[in-house]
């Protein structure tokens, strides 16, 4: 796959934007800069040639959820100024303010760590992990786990089918449906862990649990921008924290 | 039985991890193909810790909530709910709270007021109140009614928890009752389980 400038960053630069990014959202009061955040980026995503996922995953996750958390601040929020009535509803001038703050600075901090999750790929930033102290069980723990939830989902769909080839019913009313759960899930809980016996001896076979130092095929590379950029952000950061305490 | 911190994680209970988070998220897409009202996002934490214990089982709610992450930052700051599910099964199962029905759902109840305490303050103060779906109705109902945010998030998260968690439990219960005594001879807290008294 080829990659450009921005996916090729050190994990761990890429990750440290996104805590930056948060930690000024924080920093910073009022919506105006939060909402600013989304669009600046929008454009590191188009930089990078990603937006089309990156911004179908944030409108997923967070859109309906933004909506909610508007217009339930919006009405429910306590306040006195009163600005307009519907029924037996009425937004304050609190609640709206409330709802923008609230409802920018998640979409700022979420759609930050989508674009993260974009940027790179898990098994990099597990690595850059192990790098930085995280034992080699751990990144092989959250490794396998990415690898075996696509496994389970097929193995839950055959299972599926072959209990419905036996007659169990999974159409119908909801406690028909609900009996259907555990003739799907027992197997494949119990068919799973049968399996992690053999996976420990793999690993023993290989000398996973030997007391040294583990050798890796998967290597990650710092450039001259990836030592560069941790200043910076730190940098901005205190700047931040400076302007908001002298204000 | 004593034993430290460190003999809860050996090869076997971490192996284990990976199948209770595939369990976690597989379990919440099956509840959701079968057209359920209850979420059943938890039942691989609840069997971990019932077998494994508290620390290991505190490891996977982790990680569940890191890897549904990764497509939706909102599970972020749930993570802790996970943590603490996962704590509170783990000491629960110490104690021999899973080893029949009565005494599950009691455990059931007990995970449900765990899961609310921890995660309604995260509701109100990272989301306001609000959480995607049909929750936020009826918080949203509470509120118009005349209530409170806090006791609004408090009385919705636990009108919603509390079938999902003891049906859990019970899902669980049913699931250690048919594993082998051969594997759960080789979990840390397997042997309370097993069907023949070990010797």
């Amino acid at each position: 796959m080829q990659k450009n400038r921005i996916q090729q960053l050190h994990p761990m630069t890429k990750f440290f934007f996104a805590l930056l990014v948060s930690a000024a959202v924080l920093i910073i009061p009022g919506f105006i800069f939060s909402f600013l955040v989304f669009p600046i980026l929008l454009v590191i995503a188009t930089a990078a040639g990603i937006v089309k996922e990156f911004f179908g995953t944030v409108m997923k996750a967070l859109l309906f959820l933004l909506i909610i958390i508007f217009f339930m601040q919006l009405l429910f929020y306590p306040g006195d100024h009163v600005m307009g009535q519907w029924g037996i509803f009425k937004w304050t001038e609190e609640g709206l303010n409330y709802g923008l703050t609230l409802t920018s600075r998640i979409l700022a901090m979420g759609s930050a760590f989508i674009l993260f999750f974009r940027l790179t790929e898990v098994r990099d930033f597990v690595k850059s992990l192990e790098d930085a102290g995280l034992p080699p069980m751990g990144a092989y723990v959250v490794l396998s786990t990415l690898q075996i939830i696509p496994e389970m989902r097929r193995h839950a769909n055959t299972i599926m089918d072959a209990q419905k080839t036996r007659g169990v019913e999974t159409e119908g009313s909801m406690l028909t449906r609900a009996k259907a759960f555990i003739p799907t899930l027992t197997p494949l809980i119990l068919s799973s862990i049968s399996s992690t016996e053999e996976r420990a001896i793999t690993l023993e076979s290989r000398a996973f649990s030997a007391p040294t130092k583990k050798t890796s095929l998967h290597k990650l590379t710092k450039s001259t921008a990836d030592r560069i950029l941790p200043f910076v952000y730190i940098i901005i950061l205190i700047g931040l924290v400076l302007w908001r305490i002298l204000r | 039985m004593k034993r430290s911190f460190k003999d809860d994680f050996n090869m076997m209970s971490m192996l284990l991890i990976p199948i209770g988070v595939a369990v976690n998220i597989v379990g919440f897409q099956i509840a959701n193909v079968l057209r359920l009202p209850i979420f059943l996002d938890t039942i691989g934490t609840i069997l971990i810790g019932v077998v494994a214990g508290p620390w290991v089982a505190l490891l996977a709610g982790l990680i569940t909530n890191l890897i549904n992450g990764i497509f939706n930052p909102t599970y972020f700051p749930y993570a802790i709910t996970s943590v603490a599910i996962g704590l509170g099964v783990g000491y629960l199962s110490k104690t021999g709270m899973f080893k029949n029905i009565p005494k599950t759902i009691i455990s059931g109840i007990v995970i449900t007021f765990i899961a609310v305490i921890v995660s309604a303050p995260i509701t109100v103060l990272v989301f306001g109140g609000a959480t995607g779906g049909t929750g936020a109705i009826l918080t949203a109902t509470f509120l118009a009614s005349g209530q409170k945010i806090w006791s609004a998030v408090f009385a919705s998260s636990f009108i919603f928890e509390i079938a999902d968690k003891v049906v859990s439990a019970l899902i669980v219960y049913f699931i250690v009752r048919k594993m082998s005594d051969r594997y759960l001879s080789k979990m840390n807290y397997g042997t309370l389980y097993m069907k023949r008294e070990g010797r």
